[in-house]
Formats: C-alpha cells, structure tokens, sequence
C-alpha cells in the first residue's frame, strides 16, 4: 500500500512528458537475491534532519524522487540545497578547509565532481551491501554512482544526415558542422577532463580552440538539444537523456543521436552520491536512491540508465553493448581544475 | 572648541561596514595574481560596448519620450507617462528572459504564429535589452530639468523664425545636457552591475564571468575581476558627482498641441518600445500561465522574498538615520554619507563574491539569512539615507530649536519633532529598499540559507533547467511586486518629477 502511494505520488508529481509508460509497479524482479536492487518496503524509515546539496538545478525528476521520499518519511527534514554541481563540490571543499560543515549528503549529476570531494578525504566510507548492489564498474567504497548516462551527439534531421558525422570527436573541430556546446555545465566539462586524459592538453586545447570558432554557447544542455532542434546548430554535445526527453514529449522532434567510438564523446559517466556526515541517516537516505522504484522511475521518466542490478534500461537507447565507451576510470574525472584552467586559457569558459 | 555631533561614531562605523567588501576582495585577490589576459580584454570590451549602445540607446529613446510627455498636449498624458516609464517596473532579467524565449526559431513567437524571427541573443540582444528597460532612467531625469525650463525663451527663439524643431535643438536641449547626463550615468551604472540580462543573453560581461568563476570556486579570480569592474564602477559614480543640474528659475511651461497626424506619427513611434518592453513579457507570461498553470511553484518562496527584504529595508532605514543626520550636520559626516553610497555602486554578484569569504571565516554567519540581509543593507543603504536626508534636510530647524528652548533635550526634541516629520521618508526608503531587494538576484543565489528560494532565485533555477513555462508565476509576481512600488515612488517621493505640468 504504502509502496503504490509513494509511486503513484512520484508519477503524479511527474513533468508532462507525454507517452511515458503507465506507472505500473515493478513486477518482473521477484527473485530478489542479495544484490538485486531492494524496494522502498525493505528500508527502514528515516527520521531527523539532514542537509543535501544537489548539484542539479532543475525544478523536475530528481525533486519529485526527493518530495516522494520526504512524503514516506513524515519524521524525516530534508534540506536541499541546489546549485551547479562543480560549483557545490568546490563550495564543500572550501567549507571543510575553512571548518564548516553545511552538507550531510552529495548528490552530483557527475562523478567528476564527486571524485573532487572524494579526494579531498571528505567522504565517509559506504557498508559493502550498499556497494554491492551496484553493477559490476560502478562499485566504489566511498560513494555511490545513481545513474549513468552517456555522452551523445545530438543532430538535427533536417540538416544533417548521418554520414555526415564522424565517429570520431577529434574529427568534428576539422568538420564543417555548426556545433552547440554549455561550456559551463559540469557533464560537459567531465567530458573535456576525459578528453584531457585520452589525448593529452595539447590536443584537447587545439580541440577546443577548433569548436569554439564554429560553436554557440548555452547554459545547460537541454538548451543545447532545444537549439539543435529549433536548427540553431547542426550538432550538439549533450548527455543522452535530454535527447530522449525532448523526443517523448515531442515524437516529431528534428533530432537524433549519434554516437562516437572508442573516445570522450560516448564516455559513460554517471550521477553519484556521497555521505560527508558520520551516522546511519545518510546512508539510509542514500539506500532508498538505489530501490527498485526510485532507479525504474528514472529510467522510465528520465531516461537515466539505472546502475543498480536487476533494474531495466530506458527506452530508445541503443543497448550499452552497442556503444563502445572509452575505458576510463570515473574517479579520474575529479581532476577538473586543469580542465577549468585549460579552457580558460583557451577563451571557452 | 568643537564638539562632534552624536551621530557621527555611528555613522563612522556605518561607513567603515560599507568599504568592507572592498578590503575583502583585494585581500582575496592577492592569492592569485592573474590580473590580466586576453580573455579579459575580451570581457572588458564587451561590458564596456553594452555599457556604451546602451547609454546611447537610451539618450536616444528617452529624451524624445520626455520631450513629448513634457511639452505634447494629448489626451490621457498622465496614463501615458505612467505607461512609458512602466518598464521601471520589470527586472531587465525578466525583460531578458521572456525577449529570448519569444524571439529565434522555436521561438514562442514562432511557435504562435509561424513566424521564424532572428534569435535575439549576444551584444545586440544584450543591448536591446537594457535599452528597453533603463530608457526611462534618461526620460524621467531629463522630462525633470525640461519642466524646470522657462518656455519663453523659445517663444522668442520661434518669434525670431526658429523652426520649432531648431529651437528645441538650440535652445532648449543645451540648457538640459546635465538632465540627460545624469540620466546616462545612472543608465551606465545599472547596466554594469547587471547580472541577468548578459547571462541570459549569453554576453560575457564582467558580471557573467565573475559568476562563471565564483561557480568553479575561483575565489580569487572573481575578486580580481570584481575589482576591475568596480574600477569602472567608480569612474561612472566619480563622473556622476561632477554632474550638477543647473536651475533656472522656472517660468510657464512650453505646451505643444499636435494635430492628429502628428498624435499617431507619435503613437507610432512609441509602440514598437511599449510593445516589447512591457507587452511582450507580460504576454509570454500569460502564454506560459495558461500552459503550465502553478506547477512546481509554492507560495513559500514569495513568503521568503518579503521575509528577506522586509528585514532588509527595516535595518536599512534604522541604519541610515544617524548616516542621514551626520550628513547634515557637518563635513565629515558629509564624507561618511559619501563613503556608504559606494555600496549601490558595487554590483550584487561583487558583493555576494566578498562575503561569501566572509561566511566562511564567520561561521556563524555563513548560510545565513543574517548575511543574505547584510548583503541587501550594504548594497541599498543609500537608498535609505538619500530619502531619509532629503525629507530631514527640508525640515524648518527652527522646530527643533523651539523645542530646545522651551526645554525639550535633544533626545526629546529629535523624538517629537524630527522623528515624527521624517517619518515619510524613512517610509519612502525602505520601499525602495525593499524593493530592490526583492528583485536582487546574483547575491541571492550565492549568499541565500540552504533551501531558501525566493522568487527570484526560482525563476533563475527554471531558466536554467530549460521548464520557461514554470517562471509565469514568480515573474508576474515580481512584476507585480515592483509596479505596486513604482506606484508607491509616484505618488510620494518622485511626486515633483513626474507631476504633469501645466495645471
């Protein structure tokens, strides 16, 4: 009973994003063995205060996932605090040197941001049944990837076909396609810091020089699939689920994804999630993140890709074993600042 | 022997609070010393041509205007002028938002009608932006000095067979240069520290690149940048000091009557300007209302807003008495009042930059709605002290002396008579201030207390998520909040400036 309110709240408070499956509750996953995902029925309830900061600033998915949550627990006071996720992560670090603590728990919408706090030894280390749910890679003891989700070039139909694109991200500074890019957003700047990791500074500062001269700026990527669509550009930079998101709620939209091999462009990063805080609440709080029906909702509503076993991929997205991802460690992609500080050497940030 | 007024330590030590910032970012600024590169020039020119359009912009739009709702006899001229100087009542970040959201392909505008107009982003959307909503800053400075003007000089400049057109060029318009001036200055110094518009339309301005670094957590390179732009800063506000407005005595007024031709060439001209600072966002927002309705907003961030600034204008108007009466009283107070106007110079996201450092080396004050406020009182006191000083100055001191004489101490004295008369001004200011800091947003954003939204903060979290639809409500309600103050400037304080003549 209780599971059916805290869905049925979770779709109701869901966006207008027409054609989205009804919310049926999960039923194919009744051979829960020790590493399937659990239900929200399993957790115990939460109770007391606790502080997040969500590096995410949209009023959508991940709020109805907190406001559902917050609905089961009525014992439970959640402080959000929202902002760009690379601008949280440096605000925690610079909270600890200065000897403040603000946040209990890290939500970021990538895992650079998370290794940046990570690494600065402020993490508290995950129990090995938390991490154990997760599929095998995505297993960290410090933190807890939520969703992944991969880097995409979305185009638009109309003005490109698509064998105009190359399938390499290299070759895209030398093409002659208009190019939308948000700089500024963290996903993007994981990106370049992978990029940074394959190629080296030097091919990556050429690189961004080649883009800037034939890109247009926005300020998130959604922006950068709403430009693509609207035909601003030929092509964007832009996780995969913005694409997806745009299409369900616009079937006829002018846009579709491609993807890149073996290189930065279809790097597969994911959302995560640490406990700076001792104490059992933000592990729990951090549990019921990693339920069945928080990980389907946002496969099913946000076509994120749920990292947690026995849980179903979204719809529309070519099979993981059709992409080749380079093979890069996520944690690596904490090492942002000589990203930030190459792109503004180079005029893009 | 002279004896200070009592009011001075206070207003010393007011004074002192309002340079903080300041010491802050240079102390801030010496960690890192990349004081220039390219990328610099790059923003430096571009805050310095949006500046620049947008100064000539506005000469441009509102001097015409004030010469028309000064001198043109046409029906109903009190509700034009309320009109024309409505897009005083729109935060340029929300003139930004809806002018972007509606123009370009994909645009509403193209989504209602079919009709692809160009995207309006960069310099020049940038520009028209600030235009449209700081032209009447030039309007209502320059329709002030045209209704202190004598008109028979030219009546005796058309006696003399002056065209009209020629005499208002040389004779009327030379006797209100500093009118315009004062009017550009202001335009100048709202267009530097203005946030949202060059974010919105993504123009690197010292503005938007101080937030993309406090973002990154670059600290040091916000302050540095901060402090170049405040270098600029005080040029304007130095410029401004040198602009005194030159009184005439003031005679019958200049009054035109058009013929009907003329009165729809005029209405013509002056649509396109209402038509895109005032109709079109308010159009979008209805668009957007009727689409999406109320979803995700709560009535608690308009709560907040009022909370805040409330707060806000209260500290302001208690701090700015002793500044106000130590302004009165001699030089050095004189000075003081001075060094606290520096605060509505320093743009909100400078002021955010410093005390952030601030919260952090005081913990207890970090997150706090105490800072958020403090941020609010240091940026807008002097909206406080000016109407606080401006209605005490225009008390008759022989009150108070009377009051002295037949025994009243000072205290009693400044209690029953001066407190009591000044009590409209202190009113007046803490509107402006409350004002204000309702529409304040870059500081906001950095300094507000976890889960703190307010509407501002809302409807810059819903543009930046992409969900346009959802800012319908939080943008009427901030348009709504500051019409009500607008109303409340014309009716009261700015009577005398915007009083229509001739009756």
């Amino acid at each position: 009973m209780q599971r059916r309110a805290f869905l049925r709240s979770a779709c109701l408070n869901s966006l207008a994003v027409a054609g989205a499956v009804g919310c049926l509750p999960v039923s194919a996953w009744a051979s829960d063995t020790e590493n399937m995902a659990l239900s929200v029925e399993q957790l115990p309830p939460l109770e007391g205060d606790l502080t997040l900061y969500l590096g995410r600033g949209e009023g959508g998915l991940y709020e109805n996932v907190l406001e559902a949550i917050r609905k089961r627990n009525p014992k439970f006071n959640l402080q959000v605090r929202r902002g760009v996720t690379a601008a949280l992560a440096n605000t925690i670090v610079a909270e600890s040197k200065a000897g403040v603590r603000r946040a209990d728990v890290f939500w970021a919408v990538d895992s650079g941001a998370i290794g940046l706090v990570a690494d600065a030894g402020l993490a508290r280390p995950l129990p090995a049944a938390l991490t154990g749910q997760l599929k095998p890679g995505f297993q960290y003891p410090q933190w807890a990837p939520v969703t992944g989700r991969i880097r995409t070039l979305p185009y638009n139909t109309e003005r490109v076909t698509p064998d105009r694109i190359p399938d390499s991200v290299m070759a895209l500074a030398d093409s002659d396609l208009s190019i939308g890019w948000a700089p500024a957003y963290a996903s993007f700047q994981s990106f370049v810091t992978a990029m940074r990791l394959l190629e080296g500074e030097q091919a990556t500062a050429d690189w961004l020089k080649g883009v800037s001269e034939r890109a247009k700026s926005y300020a998130g990527e959604l922006g950068v699939v709403m430009g693509v669509e609207r035909g601003e550009v030929d092509i964007g930079f832009a996780n995969h689920y913005y694409t997806l998101r745009l299409k369900s709620g616009k079937p006829e939209a002018k846009v579709d994804l491609a993807f890149t091999n073996n290189d930065a462009g279809c790097l597969v990063n994911a959302s995560g999630i640490l406990a700076l805080s001792e104490g059992d609440l933000p592990i729990n709080f951090i549990r019921y993140l990693l339920t069945r029906e928080v990980q389907s909702y946002l496969a099913r509503e946000a076509y994120e890709i749920p990292l947690v076993n026995g849980v179903q991929p979204p719809q529309g997205l070519p099979a993981l074993s059709a992409i080749s991802p380079p093979k890069l460690d996520l944690t690596q992609l904490a090492d942002l600042r000589p990203t930030l500080n190459l792109m503004r050497r180079v005029g893009v940030l | 022997m002279t004896r200070w007024p009592s009011s001075y330590p206070l207003a010393a030590l007011i004074a002192l609070l309002a340079i903080l910032p300041i010491g802050v970012l240079i102390d801030l600024a010496a960690d890192e010393a990349a004081l220039f590169d390219a990328h610099n020039l790059r923003v430096l020119s571009n805050t310095l041509l949006l500046m620049a359009f947008t100064v000539l912009g506005s000469v441009l739009i509102g001097v015409p205007l004030a010469l028309v709702t000064a001198y043109v006899q046409f029906p109903w001229r009190r509700l034009w002028l309320v009109i024309l100087a409505a897009p005083l009542a729109i935060p340029s970040y929300i003139g930004a938002f809806t002018l972007y959201a509606a123009f370009g392909r994909g645009g509403e505008i193209d989504n209602l009608l079919g009709v692809p107009l160009p995207a309006m982003d960069g310099l020049p959307g940038a520009s028209l932006v600030m235009i449209l909503y700081s032209y009447p800053f030039v309007m209502l400075t320059t329709r002030a000095s045209l209704l202190s003007l004598d008109a028979s000089l030219v009546n005796a400049a058309r006696t003399l067979g002056m065209s009209l057109g020629m005499s208002l060029w040389k004779v009327v318009l030379p006797r209100v240069a500093t009118g315009i001036a004062a009017g550009g200055l202001l335009v100048a110094l709202y267009t530097l520290s203005d946030f949202g518009t060059p974010a919105i339309m993504r123009l690197d301005t010292f503005t938007r690149v101080i937030f993309v670094e406090y973002n990154a957590f670059g600290l040091s390179q916000a302050a540095m940048l901060s402090l170049q732009l405040l270098v600029i800063v005080g040029l304007v506000l130095f410029l401004e000091s040198r602009v005194r407005g030159s009184r005439e005595k003031p005679g019958r007024h200049l009054t035109l009557w058009p013929d009907r031709p003329q009165r729809l060439l005029i209405a013509l001209l002056v649509s396109p300007v209402i038509l895109l600072a005032v109709v079109l966002p308010l159009a979008i927002f209805a668009v957007w209302l009727a689409r999406e309705g109320s979803a995700g907003f709560d009535l608690r961030y308009a709560w907040n807003s009022a909370h805040a600034s409330f707060l806000a204008a209260l500290c302001a108007v208690v701090l700015a008495i002793p500044v106000a009466h130590a302004a009165i009283a001699g030089r050095a107070g004189r000075f003081m009042e001075r060094v606290t106007y520096f605060g509505f110079g320093v743009p909100g996201i400078v002021m955010g930059t410093a005390l952030v450092y601030v919260g952090l080396k005081l913990p207890f004050l970090y997150q706090t709605l105490g800072l958020l406020v403090l941020c609010y009182v240091l940026r807008f006191l002097p909206l406080a002290v000016g109407s606080v000083r401006s209605t005490a100055e225009g008390l008759d001191s022989s009150l108070v002396k009377a009051a002295r004489v037949l025994g009243a101490s000072p205290r009693e004295a400044f209690q029953r008579v001066t407190l009591p008369l000044t009590l409209r001004g202190m009113i007046a200011g803490a509107a402006l201030v409350f004002l204000e800091a309702m529409r304040e947003l870059p500081a906001t954003l950095m300094l507000g207390p976890t889960g703190f939204e307010t509407l501002a903060t809302y409807l810059w979290r819903v543009y930046e998520a992409g969900y346009f639809g959802r800012a319908a409500i939080p943008g009427l309600l901030l348009v709504l909040m500051s019409a009500l103050g607008l109303a409340l400037m014309l009716s009261g304080e700015r009577r005398a400036e915007l009083e229509v003549s001739g009756k």
